[in-house]
This record gives structure tokens, sequence and C-alpha cells, in this order.
């Protein structure tokens, strides 16, 4: 008798643990912003982006050691675990992650912000002493990021940080950030023009069936004018420089978004 | 002599840096190697050598990459002699070994652990947390280890002069030691008492100095404190003590236990560290598999070999095998190779030369290939994609050589000229007396040798500007990729025509010979040329047999932008590397 009730017990705490199992695998599955893609990355994040030679990981170093070393173009990201500002008022806690700008190496970049969930804020670091006309590559890396962080409800915020402000041929980031307006009108411009990427079948015109066809579609393709404010996030663009450590005006943004 | 010497993680901190003419860091030849690492990887083609060599346009370097904890020495130098190599693989030694005595690998990994070491007020840890005196010993015994290095290269190259190696170091010691000659003296003495019993088996030889008792070195050790010169022969005892005290240590590693515990974290628990032994049979199996994918041997090498350099030592994530950590490495190594290392965009870099020089020169396209892979369709095809983007195309039949070349070309002419214009008629001439419409035209000039296709191709260029063309598309003939006397004629071709994209055609179908022929149709244009992309047609029709793609890419470097997908002209897509990347791993 005993023996029996035992085992019957011993069932039904299997049971339970198999449904809890089951409840928390489904849960994890729900929570997902863009269907087919696991979550690997839930905690409070800020990104640190941008083309090669802007000056990313030098940023990073400011930010994290509040000293300007020497660096070199990077290969794997640099990440802070539960980094903290010291102007935060309730000591908020999060993930810094600065991914190198090489464009072999940005699948990185994209696949985090495919598999994260709280994306605070993208800063992307721009060298503001490039000529407005030469910004077209970089449109197209700001846009590539725009098609994915337009995915989440309420966008992310994206800071545009027009580093180097120290040299004189730097520009004024209100240029900058009307330059790469235009710039990413352009592209989209291209986008729609140039042939649509082999998908899954590899037979049919790429349909908004398959997750990455309509990762390159935007939702702003119909917009003739491509605008920034018309974008779910706000991008700001702010002056400042990492060398000569002019970076107040950044913290305050970041700042900014981490307390909400 | 060496240009300078620089370690760095790959995250892109510089953590030491040195130049023989005390100038600053250069990152921008820093940068070039670590570019030319990323987009090519280190391949180990000499094996002659101990480092990883890559040469480039103006300098060589020779680095050494350690995975883990991450790091890379790098030594670069000017010109590729061979005593240069010789003094940059010693100079490597040298900074390798010094790296290692002083434990900057144990901080460097302990800072990058989870629990980290100290923490500041940002609640980060940088990588050389608190070892700014071990930083500045390495810097201190880097420099002066060197003058040894030269030292003893002087000694080599000028024999007949005994030079004592002492008084050729005394000049420049004397600078690196003044400072600090009393705190390493003292440092000294700690160092001697506590490893008496090593030094006898110390072999003092290779840097010429001579044999020494512990006694004589606390003689020595005494008198350090009144002449430098003795100060900096001690600290060279001092160094090459710690360097063969670590050479020892090293030998001693811990065996890893197997049993039912280490099988259950290989392939269901994770949390294991992982070994060579763990990755053969799991890499063996992967790599057939890309091989069954028509993957070329020497390329799934090339892939494995990169998962092992990225795996080997990492513990794997909880409740994760080996395998499926192997395969996620694996998966983005094919990534890396697919992506392009440049950004191409062809409307763009066409919009900005039909703009810049007010529709003076056109852009030309010239297309190459083995016979029969599909170089007029594809070229019809991107005829196709051009034309619907209102640009005017000028179609040139470069091919003089096999029977039919130009017809086929004037079919597709003629169809693309409807599928422009429905009122065009099949056959009619335009107002220029030639094959199709105002958008799209045949240039043809018959049959003959390869003299006569430089001169075609040169005849539509200036047609084609004088017309006001937008873009000029030549056809070439095929040709197989071992024969030189078919090879031969490309490069005059590309000489004279000066084609602003050379786009190579190649078939999926093909197997391994993929990548013989990306590698000679690559060097067929000269040391100053290069192909500029790849066309990989009849993609339909091998299923997920992709791996021509991997072999084309990994014997060149080059990307693939477009892939031919069916037989009709709207069937050209540019190249998803996520889908390639699938279904090659599916």
């Amino acid at each position: 008798m005993v023996f029996q009730l035992s085992n019957t017990v011993l069932l039904s705490l299997l049971l339970v643990l198999i449904s809890t199992a089951l409840l928390l695998i489904v849960q994890k599955n729900t929570t997902n912003v863009i269907p087919g893609h696991k979550i690997t990355n839930r905690d409070p994040t800020f990104i640190i982006a941008g083309p090669s030679g802007s000056g990313k990981t030098s940023l990073f170093n400011v930010l994290t050691t509040d000293t300007v070393k020497p660096t070199v173009m990077s290969q794997t990201p640099n990440v802070a675990e539960d980094y903290m500002l010291p102007s935060t008022v309730k000591s908020f806690k999060f993930k810094l992650i600065e991914f190198p700008g090489h464009v072999k190496l940005r699948y990185r970049l994209f696949d985090t912000l495919k598999e994260s969930t709280a994306l605070k804020g993208l800063i992307f670091v721009v060298d503001s002493t490039i000529d407005p006309q030469k910004l077209a590559d970089t449109a197209e890396f700001l846009y590539d990021i725009l098609a994915l962080t337009e995915r989440f409800p309420e966008g992310v915020d994206i800071m545009i940080a027009c580093n180097k402000s120290e040299s004189f041929s730097s520009r004024p980031p209100l240029k900058i950030r009307d330059a790469l307006e235009k710039e990413i009108g352009k592209v989209i411009e291209r986008k729609a023009k140039s042939l649509s990427a082999v998908n899954k079948s590899g037979e049919t015109i790429g349909e908004s069936g398959s997750d990455d066809a309509s990762a390159a579609s935007l939702n702003f393709q119909g917009i003739r004018d491509f605008n920034f404010d018309a974008l779910d996030g706000n991008v700001d663009a702010i002056e400042g420089s990492v060398l000569k450590n002019q970076i107040e005006k950044w913290e305050c943004w970041i700042d900014e978004r981490s307390v909400n | 002599m060496i240009d300078q010497f620089v370690v760095f993680t790959p995250s892109g901190q510089v953590l030491y840096n040195f130049s023989p003419q005390g100038k600053r860091l250069a990152e921008i030849q820093v940068n070039k190697v670590v570019s030319e690492l990323i987009t090519n990887g280190a391949r180990r083609d000499e094996s002659s050598h101990k480092y990883t060599i890559l040469k480039l346009d103006q300098f060589a370097g020779m680095c050494n990459i350690s995975k883990h904890p991450p790091l890379v020495f790098l030594c670069t130098y000017a010109a590729q002699e061979l005593e240069q190599i010789r003094e940059a693989e010693q100079i490597l030694d040298l900074g390798i070994n010094l790296w290692e005595s002083l434990e900057l690998y144990q901080v460097m990994e302990r800072n990058t652990s989870r629990q980290g070491g100290p923490k500041n007020h940002h609640n980060f840890t940088w990588v050389l947390q608190d070892c700014d005196e071990q930083m500045s010993k390495f810097d201190e015994y880097f420099k002066l280890k060197l003058t040894d290095v030269k030292a003893a290269k002087t000694k080599i190259r000028e024999p007949p002069i005994k030079a004592n190696p002492q008084t050729l170091k005394a000049p420049s010691k004397k600078s690196a030691i003044n400072v600090k000659s009393r705190k390493w003296g003292r440092d000294g003495i700690m160092e001697d008492s506590s490893t008496q019993g090593d030094l006898s088996s110390l072999d003092f030889s290779a840097e010429g100095t001579p044999e020494v008792t512990p006694s004589a070195v606390s003689e020595v050790n005494e008198k350090a404190f009144g002449t430098r010169t003795e100060n900096g022969e001690f600290l060279i005892k001092e160094i090459d003590e710690l360097l063969s005290k670590n050479k020892r240590g090293s030998a001693e590693k811990p065996t890893a236990s197997t049993g039912a515990f280490s099988f259950l974290q290989k392939h269901l628990l994770g949390n294991k560290s992982i070994s060579q032994s763990d990755l053969t049979t799991v890499l063996e199996k992967l790599k057939q598999k890309l091989i069954t994918k028509n993957v070329a041997p020497e390329a799934a090498d090339h892939l494995a070999s990169r998962v092992s350099q990225n795996l080997i030592g990492t513990t794997t994530a909880n409740w994760t095998s080996v395998e499926t950590t192997a395969k996620d490495s694996l998966q983005q190594a094919l990534t890396e190779l697919l992506t392009p290392g440049v950004s191409v965009d062809l409307l763009r870099e066409i919009q900005q030369r039909i703009g810049d020089t007010g529709k003076k020169a056109p852009y030309v396209f010239s297309i190459v290939g083995v016979n029969g892979v599909g170089k007029s369709t594809n070229l019809s095809k991107l005829a196709f994609w051009l034309l619907q983007n209102n640009f005017r195309v000028l179609i040139v039949a470069c091919d003089t050589f096999r029977s039919g070349a130009v017809e086929q070309l004037r079919v597709h002419v003629e169809n693309l000229a409807q599928l422009t214009d429905e009122t065009h008629l099949r056959g009619s001439k335009n107002r220029r007396g030639k094959t199709g419409n105002d958008f799209v035209e045949l240039f043809e000039a018959g049959y003959g040798g390869s003299d006569l296709v430089t001169k075609i191709a040169k005849q539509a260029i200036k047609y084609a500007s004088d017309q006001s063309f937008d873009i000029v598309l030549m056809d070439t003939a095929g040709r197989r990729h071992n024969d030189p006397t078919l090879m031969s004629p490309l490069k005059p071709f590309a000489d004279q025509a000066k084609p602003d994209k050379i786009i190579m055609v190649g078939e999926a179908l093909v197997g391994t010979d993929s990548v013989q022929q990306a590698q000679n149709f690559n060097s067929a244009f000269g040391k100053e040329r290069n192909l500029d992309f790849f066309i990989i047609s009849k993609c339909d029709t091998v299923g997920d047999m992709l791996g021509a793609m991997v072999n084309m890419v990994y014997a060149t470097g080059i990307p693939i932008l477009f892939v031919g997908v069916g037989q009709t002209y709207t069937d050209l897509r540019t190249l998803s590397v996520g889908w390639a990347v699938d279904t090659l791993m599916s």
C-alpha cells in the first residue's frame, strides 16, 4: 500500500515537473520578438556600432576605464557585463557591447540585434571628419541596423555619435544627420531596384514569407523621402570627442535611456 | 631592423607596442594586417616558418595568434629578407616567452573570466587591470633582451671582429636601466635566494655570457649597485632565469579526467573544456558532411582548422554538447567566409560613374568563365536587370571563337529589346543599323583570332561613349582554365579594355575543380588585376550541394554577388549568405 502510494506520488511529481518544463519552454518561445530566432540576450543592453575606424573601441575604453588607450581594428566584440555609469542615480546596471565594424564581421551585430529583447539604445559612432558625400557606406550600414531595430514594437533609440569633433575638419552633427538621412533615402531606392535575395526554396521570387526577405523590406519602403523622425525609435546626432575625453553629452544620452 | 612589435587582443586593445626607431604606434600598419586576417584568415602555407607570415604590399607581418586567452603578437618589417624573418622570429619568441614568464596570460584570463579581477567604479575589469608593474617589467626586459638579440646578430654577421656582446650592449642599456637600477637590483636578490637551485641548469651560452655559479651571481649582484653595465648583465640573467623557470613549469600539464562524467559533460551537460581529442571525431563528421555537399576537401580542412582554432581551450555552454558547439562555430566560419569583405553595390557605382562624368565613359563589365557555365545567359540576365533600371546597355560579342556565339547573343538582344519595347520587331535594325533598339544593342564584328577580341573591345567602348550608352557588357569566349594558351589572351584583353568589373561565372554543378578554376582565372589578369566577383549559375540544379560557392570564395577571397536560379531573365538573385550557410549546414 505504502509502496503503491509512493509510486503515484512520484508519478505525479514527475508530471508536475514535465509540465512546468514545458510551460517554461513555451513561455521562452512566445517572448520572441522576431520569430525564428532564439533569444540569447535578455539583459538591458547598450550597443556601440559603426564603421571601421570611427573610434568605437576607444569609446568603449573611455566609457569603461576613463582613459584613452591605443587601439587597432577589432576582430571580436568588447563586452562589459553589468556595466555602470557613475552618474546614474540608482546605479542601473546594463550590458555594454562594442562590435567590430569590419564588413565581414557585421553579422555578429545583426545576430545580436535579432536575439536581444531589452535593447536600451544603440550608439552609432561616425567619424565626423568624413566628407558627407562619402557617407554612402555608412548609410548602408545604418540602414541594415534600422531594418532590424525597427522590428521592435517601439524601435530602438539610436544616437549618431559624431566622433572626432576636436578636428578642424569635423562637421556639425546636424549636417551629418541630414546627409545620412538623404543617403538612406537613396539606399532604399536602390534596394527597391536591385535584385531580390535568393531565399529558402531558391526558386521563387523573394516574397515576404521568409523572414530574411522581410527584414530587408522595411516598412518604410513606401515613404517617398526617408525621414528619421518617421521611425519608431528616436535618432539623435550628438558631437563629441573620444580623444579629448569630451563625451559628457553621450553619457547623458545613455543616462537618459537607462533610467527609463 | 623590424618596423614595430605590437601585442594586441582581437578585440582591438593594444597592450604593448615597441618600435626600434622610437616612433609611435602605426595603427594603419596593424589595421592592414588585421584586415588581412579577417578577410583571408591565418593560412599557413609555408610550413617552414614557426609563425604565420602575411605579405602585404608595403611590408610583411609575422604574427602569433593565441586563442586562450585571445592575444596576437605581431612583428612587422619592411623587406622580405631571410635575415629579417629570422630577427622577427626571435623577437616574437622573446616577446611570447616573456609574456608567459611574467604570468601575464594568467592575469588576462583572470580579468576576462566571469568572476573577474578587481572592478573599477564602472563595474568593469580591463584586460590588464593591476598589472602595471608586470607591464613595466615586460617593457624593460623586452628592450634589454632585444639588444641582446641584435648583439647576437651582429656577432653572426661579423665573425672576424670578436666583439664582446657586453661592450656592444652597454651604450643602449645605460639609458634603459639608469633610473631603476636600484629597484631591480633588490628584486634580483629576492629572485636569487628563492630559486638558487635552478641556477645550475641555466644555459647562458646563447647570450655569450660565461657560465656562473650561484655564488658568482650574488657577487655580481652586490657589485650591481655600483656599475651599470654589470647591473644590465645581471638583469639579463634574471630574465633568463625567469624564462627557463617558465619552460619547466609549463611542462607539467593537468591531464583530463575520463569517465562517465566527462562523457555526460561532452554530450549533454556542457560546461566542458574542449580539447583536440574531443573535436577530431566531430570535425571529421562535419567535414565529411561538407564534402558530400561538394565542398572541396582543402576548403573543408580550412574551415575545420578554423573551428578547432576557435574552440580548443574554450568551455561549452551549459546543456550544450561539443558537437552542437562545433556546428555553431562552423556556421560562423562559413558565414565569415562567404560574407563579402567589401560592400559591393553595383547600382551605386554605376550611378556615381554616370553622375560624375556626365555620361562620357560607360561602365564596362566583362564576363569570363569556363565553357558552358552560362556566361551568355547570365550576361543577358544582368542586362535585363540593368535595362529595368533604365540604363542603356551595349552588349559586345567578344566571343569570336565559337561558331554561333554571336548569333546566340543576337537572339538574346532581340528578346531583351522586345521585353523593353513591345513594338520592337524581331530582326529589325535600329536607326544606327544594328540589332536591337534604343535601349539595348548588339555590337558585333564577326569571328577571328584573339587580336580581334581586343580590337572589338576597344571599338565597342569608344562606340558606347560616342552613342552615350551607360553600360557595356562584354561576353568572352569560354576557355579551359588549365590551358595557358587559352588563358594568356585574357591579360592583354583586360589591359586594353580596362573593364570596371570582371565577373567570373562559375557553375554550382562543378565539384572540387572549382578551386582551380577560380584560382587560375583570378591570376590570369596579372598581379594588379583580380576578378571582382562571381556569379554562380545553375544553383537550381544542385539542390543543397552548394559547395562550389564555398570553394571559389575560399580559393580567391572574392565575393559572390549573384546566383543564377533558373532559366528566365528574372532568375538572377543576390546571394543571401544566411541562406547559403543554412543550406550547407542542413
